[in-house]
């Protein structure tokens, strides 16, 4: 029976409980190993001259007094290595050194390697370039017709616009001439970035056995490894990628970066180690963080609030280049139905690009800013219909088992009882439009896909996922994935699983590090893809190693296989425990008959989606639910907010990690309250003004509210021991309960993030004027 | 972001530094102290000199006591001493408000008090500076920020020099000419192109602060306006002393930082009203002019028509407080 028919899951012993990480002895005594850390021998450093226009042509390029300088060993431009690249197979525009152009301020012109940063940072200084500076585009409205120099050439009929969708499922004028209620709403985002602690790095090597070796912070390192067999020329068998410990990517190290194919260049030139190491500003050029996004979002609904349409659409801020942008295109639209039954949808969106830095994957891509609308305008029909807002989400909550108007096919949803969790911990009845002027409780919903059912690369019917396993007569079991552990606790969940099938002890269990050479393909850590599908595929190798090891206990025991169980590190027969031998016993008769005992387990996703065109995007073989509710009190004086208290109610099915899952909820309401406070990619015209952790406002641990962590899910039936993701879609229910508890404490909708003090403050003095009292003043 | 080489230098006494600071003046060298905003401002290629002469060894500059903060006082040991909270509580304050608790444990009260102004268009890199065209304030002709080329707009964001302000202190300089004492906001010169920003003569130092004896124990508060509670420089700073008698201000200073390019005390509102019988009216009366006199500029995080909007705010809230601790204290 595969793992993937199994419909209850058995009773676990380490699974479900709270799972220290396996690595965090070593994080925690910094003696982890981060790409920063390794050293080569004879290792150059290398460093990167950026543009200082946001768009102009590259005249000419005279890097020959750079080459002369002491202690430089080699200056690359983009000339060496043209070929375009990029995330998506569709849209290859990055190259890894500008070729004739330069799209942002910071694009990467020149390389130097170098025997240290400041002989480097002198050569950078010594190279000329002649620009002619063109037109820039900031603004994606303009964009949206033909301009003069577009960005790219491939823009859509000469103007800026990188992808449209439209798309429409049933009849939503029909609707919307029926609708008994309608409400419209229109939000402005400013961009955000991940701010993860590592910067990025890259260490690159080509040794004279013919090979390339590229040790890099990446979260796919299967990307980056046919970027660099695409960029460089290089067959993939003779590129080895590994990948250290990585400090945090939240998308932001998905896609295969420049940075990375320029390291492997120059150590082609040099014939030496090289390193490239980001500063933070470089951190923030590089960017790939959330779009912004002006969205507008149309509900229309009966008169029991039972929605009949949705009509969307959303103009996207791409920044220089596509990255994963054409799916952010499509999400913006196709996961914003979420936990509710829309039966009728049209959605029209549009991708720019601008000169500033790209904009790709971030946490909950493409689902979080879109979700913010559609919430607020939920509340505000429940307003409207004079109905709660916690009834008029279950009225229209997704059924499990169904399938939405866009052929998304939903299997397990604890929605509703996500709903019922909040409701209840929270005191809701109690408080809603009851609590003081200035104080306010507010409800956001949430929902994700746990893991993109189309690998971008290769034909759906290959497996998005590979585990094998090897165990010896030390008793030991190394596990190889190219799973992409970068600190959200993956590593620990696929040595667990392993671990829980064969009844050993989580110690037994090596996880080792990914590498190319060893390690079978996973497409690495986003869409929160991992826990569901390389779950699915440890536990299906587990489960073709412990059959091998209940066959030898068999063999020892005499009684058949059928009749043996799987203990604490013993396999005995289940109606005699007294009779078994122990995990080593059956290890070691097993390696009698083949030596050393391996296996393997792989995932493939379903056949799933529509035939239109854009019918995978947003396909997933399960999805994450949430109701989350805040309580918020205002300073009405002075626009300062506090968070006090978040409820979280998640379905992620069955939490298999307890500890890992409540971070990530923390952490994602961490990073979302920090969108809405005041993280902002703040920019004047193409000019990026905060590239500092000092002027870019991550929140404080003083402004993390208490979290109470529900988690109410249900097994679901594909999910690895009913697992489901809880990597992104925590994060998405924050933003709108937040902004709906302040509107239940001001009467303000805020509807251009973030939502700092002073736009608090404005949008007090707004209702004031308009003479629009609220609880109690006027 | 590479720190350029420089000669550090590490003096045993004032009088040590003098001589150093007379040989290396032609080549051009900063005081070391904490050493947490000249250093980062070092890996921006901000004013970079090739000689650092750090404080660290001169023992005359140490440690705190009663009614003396050496100049290289630690601000985390201000914040941890009971006395000053109970003798000085806006200084007590106004230091445990600085940054974070890491920066507060190199920090020192001469490089808050003499800390760089700070500005979006001056605290970038190398290479951001100079693809706009560099600025007034390092190697440049002209403002971004307010354009023209003779004053420079960054903001003072030390927090003590507000707190020092109300409670009289003084700072005690010490020169190749001399010693003199003056007091706090003395230090700063207004009149200046903003550039310029301090009245110490070549090779003068900030030796220590005196706290007066005359404002022991009076009531005094800082408040600062920032994004976040900790980390972020003030966006607003405001501290504020007033001592009551019999419902009569016997004392009253008020003093802002955050704003403008140096850190001013209103003593032109506050001191015609010593004598005068106290009312919550005053409080919204003195705000609002401390409102209308400032003038900040957009180059912080918060737009300037809110920090100011604030100013209000922070004022009458810190004069309320201080007068209902006052009535308390006399209740």
């Amino acid at each position: 029976m595969t793992a993937a028919r199994r419909t209850v899951a058995p009773p676990t012993r380490l699974l479900g409980g709270r799972i220290p990480y396996i690595e965090a002895p070593l994080k925690v005594t910094g003696r982890a190993e981060y790409t920063d850390d390794l050293k080569r021998p004879g290792m150059l450093l290398a460093r990167l001259l950026r543009s200082p226009y946001a768009h102009a042509r590259i005249r000419s390029l005279d890097v020959a007094a750079a080459r002369s300088m002491p202690g430089v060993h080699a200056v690359l431009t983009g000339d060496r290595y043209p070929t375009p690249f990029g995330v998506l197979p569709i849209t290859h525009d990055e190259t890894a050194l500008a070729v004739g152009k330069v799209r942002y301020l910071g694009d990467i012109v020149a390389a130097v390697a170098a025997d240290d940063e400041l002989s480097a940072d002198r050569a950078l200084r010594a190279i000329r370039v002649d620009y002619e500076p063109l037109a820039e585009h900031v603004d994606p409205r303009v964009g949206l017709q033909r301009v003069d120099e577009p960005i790219h050439a491939r823009g859509l009929n000469g103007s800026n616009v990188q992808k449209e969708v439209a798309q429409h499922f049933g009849d939503v004028d029909a609707a919307l001439a029926r609708a008994r209620a309608q409400v419209h709403l229109r939000a402005t985002f400013a961009g955000v970035t991940h701010a993860f602690t590592e910067p990025q790095v890259t260490i690159a090597e080509a040794t004279p056995d013919g090979r390339l070796t590229v040790w890099s912070a990446t979260q796919v390192p299967h990307y980056l490894h046919r970027a660099l067999s695409e960029v460089l020329g290089w067959p993939l068998h003779r590129i080895r990628v590994i990948k250290p410990e990585v400090g945090g990517g939240f998308g932001g190290k998905s896609d295969p970066l420049p940075h990375e194919i320029v390291c492997a260049a120059l150590a082609i030139e040099t014939g030496r180690p090289v390193k490239l190491l980001f500063d933070r500003e470089e951190v923030f050029l590089t960017n790939h963080g959330r779009h912004p996004v002006q969205n507008e979002v149309t509900i229309a609904a009966d008169a029991e609030g039972r929605i009949s349409a949705f009509d969307i659409q959303a103009l996207i801020e791409g920044g220089a280049w596509s990255s994963f942008g054409t799916v952010t295109t499509y999400y913006n639209g196709v996961l914003s139905m979420g936990p509710y039954r829309v039966p009728n949808f049209r959605y029209h969106g549009r991708r720019v690009y601008t000169n500033r830095p790209p904009n790709g994957a971030m946490r909950a891509h493409g689902g979080t800013n879109l979700r913010y609308t559609v919430e607020l305008a939920m509340d505000l029909l429940a307003e409207q219909l004079g109905v709660d807002p916690i009834d008029l989400r279950r009225r229209n909550a997704l059924a499990p088992h169904s399938t939405t108007v866009n052929q998304f096919r939903i299997t397990s949803t604890s929605f509703k009882q996500c709903l019922d969790a909040v409701e209840s911990r929270s005191g809701w009845r109690e408080k809603f439009r009851r609590l003081p002027y200035g104080r306010g409780i507010g409800l956001g919903a949430g929902f994700y896909i746990s893991g993109s059912n189309s690998p971008i690369h290769f034909s759906p019917r290959m497996p998005q996922s590979t585990v094998h396993l090897k165990v010896d007569m030390d008793g030991g079991i190394a596990v190889h994935s190219m799973q992409a552990d970068i600190g959200q606790g993956s590593s620990t969940l696929l040595a667990a699983i392993v671990a829980e099938v064969l009844g050993v002890d989580l110690e037994r269990v090596h996880v080792v590090r990914v590498d190319s050479d060893v390690s079978p393909i996973d497409i690495g850590s986003y869409s929160s893809r991992v826990t569901f599908m390389m779950g699915n595929a440890a536990r299906q190798a587990a489960e073709h190693l412990v059959e091998q090891l209940l066959h030898a206990a068999g063999e020892l025991t005499g009684y058949p296989e059928d009749e043996l169980v799987v203990a604490h590190e013993r396999y005995q027969v289940g109606h005699r425990p007294e009779i078994g031998v122990s995990f080593l016993e059956a290890l070691h008769k097993a390696i009698e008959r083949s030596g050393a005992l391996v296996a393997t387990g792989a995932y493939t996703g379903p056949p799933m989606g529509g035939t239109f065109k854009g019918s995978r995007a947003g396909t997933s073989p399960a999805y994450s639910f949430a109701a989350y509710i805040a309580e918020v009190e205002v300073d009405v004086e002075t626009g300062l907010f506090d968070v006090e208290k978040v409820w979280a109610a998640f379905d992620c099915g069955r939490p298999l990690n307890r500890l890992a899952v409540e971070g990530q909820i923390e952490g994602s309401i961490h990073m979302a309250l920090g969108q809405f406070l005041g993280e902002t990619m703040s920019y004047r015209g193409p000019r990026l003004m905060n590239p500092s952790l000092l002027e870019y406002k991550i929140p404080t641990p003083q402004q993390m509210p208490e979290v109470e962590v529900l988690l109410v899910g249900e097994d679901d039936p594909e999910g690895p021991f009913g697992a489901k993701e809880a990597g992104e879609g925590p994060l998405v229910a924050t933003m709108p309960a937040v902004a709906n508890a302040l509107y239940d404490a001001v009467g303000v909708r805020f509807t251009d993030l973030p939502v700092t003090p002073d736009k608090v403050l404005k949008g007090i003095d707004a209702r004031r004027s308009a003479g629009a009292g609220w609880k109690g003043t006027r | 972001m590479h720190l350029d080489p420089f000669e550090l230098h590490r003096p045993r006494s004032v009088d040590e530094l003098f001589r150093l600071s007379e040989r290396l003046g032609p080549e051009g060298f900063d005081l070391l102290s904490g050493g947490t905003d000249l250093l980062p401002n070092y890996k921006m290629h901000l004013n970079v000199r090739p000689h650092l002469v750090a404080l660290w060894d001169i023992a005359e500059l140490q440690g705190h006591q009663e009614g003396r903060l050496g100049a290289m006082a630690r601000l985390a040991d201000l914040e941890a001493d009971p006395d000053l909270r109970h003798a000085y509580p806006a200084v007590h304050e106004a230091a445990s408000l600085v940054a974070t608790p890491l920066v507060r444990a190199s920090a020192t009260v001469g490089g808050n008090l003499l800390v760089e102004t700070r500005c979006f268009f001056f605290n970038q890199s190398l290479p951001w500076r100079e693809s706009l065209g560099y600025c007034l304030k390092a190697d440049g002709d002209r403002c971004h920020v307010v354009p023209q080329r003779e004053r420079c707009y960054a903001t003072f964001s030390g927090d003590l020099a507000p707190a020092l302000a109300v409670v009289d202190a003084e700072v005690e300089l010490a020169g190749p000419r001399g010693r003199r004492r003056t007091p706090v906001l003395n230090l700063y010169d207004t009149g200046g192109d903003g550039i310029r920003r301090h009245h110490l003569a070549p090779g003068e130092v900030v030796v220590a602060v005196h706290l007066p004896e005359a404002t022991r124990g009076l009531a005094s508060t800082y408040a600062k306006l920032r994004v976040r509670p900790s980390f972020d420089f003030p966006e607003l700073g405001v501290a504020a002393l007033l001592a009551l008698h019999d419902g009569r201000i016997q004392r009253l200073r008020l003093a802002i930082g955050g704003l403008e390019t140096h850190p001013r005390r209103f003593d032109e509102l506050t001191d015609p009203l010593e004598g005068e019988l106290w009312s919550a009216e005053r409080a919204v009366t003195l705000a609002e002019e401390v409102r209308k006199a400032v003038r900040p500029v957009h180059n912080t995080f918060l737009p300037p028509d809110y920090r100011k909007r604030m100013t209000a705010v922070f004022v009458r809230r810190a004069l309320t407080t201080l007068a209902e601790r006052g009535a308390a204290a006399s209740a």
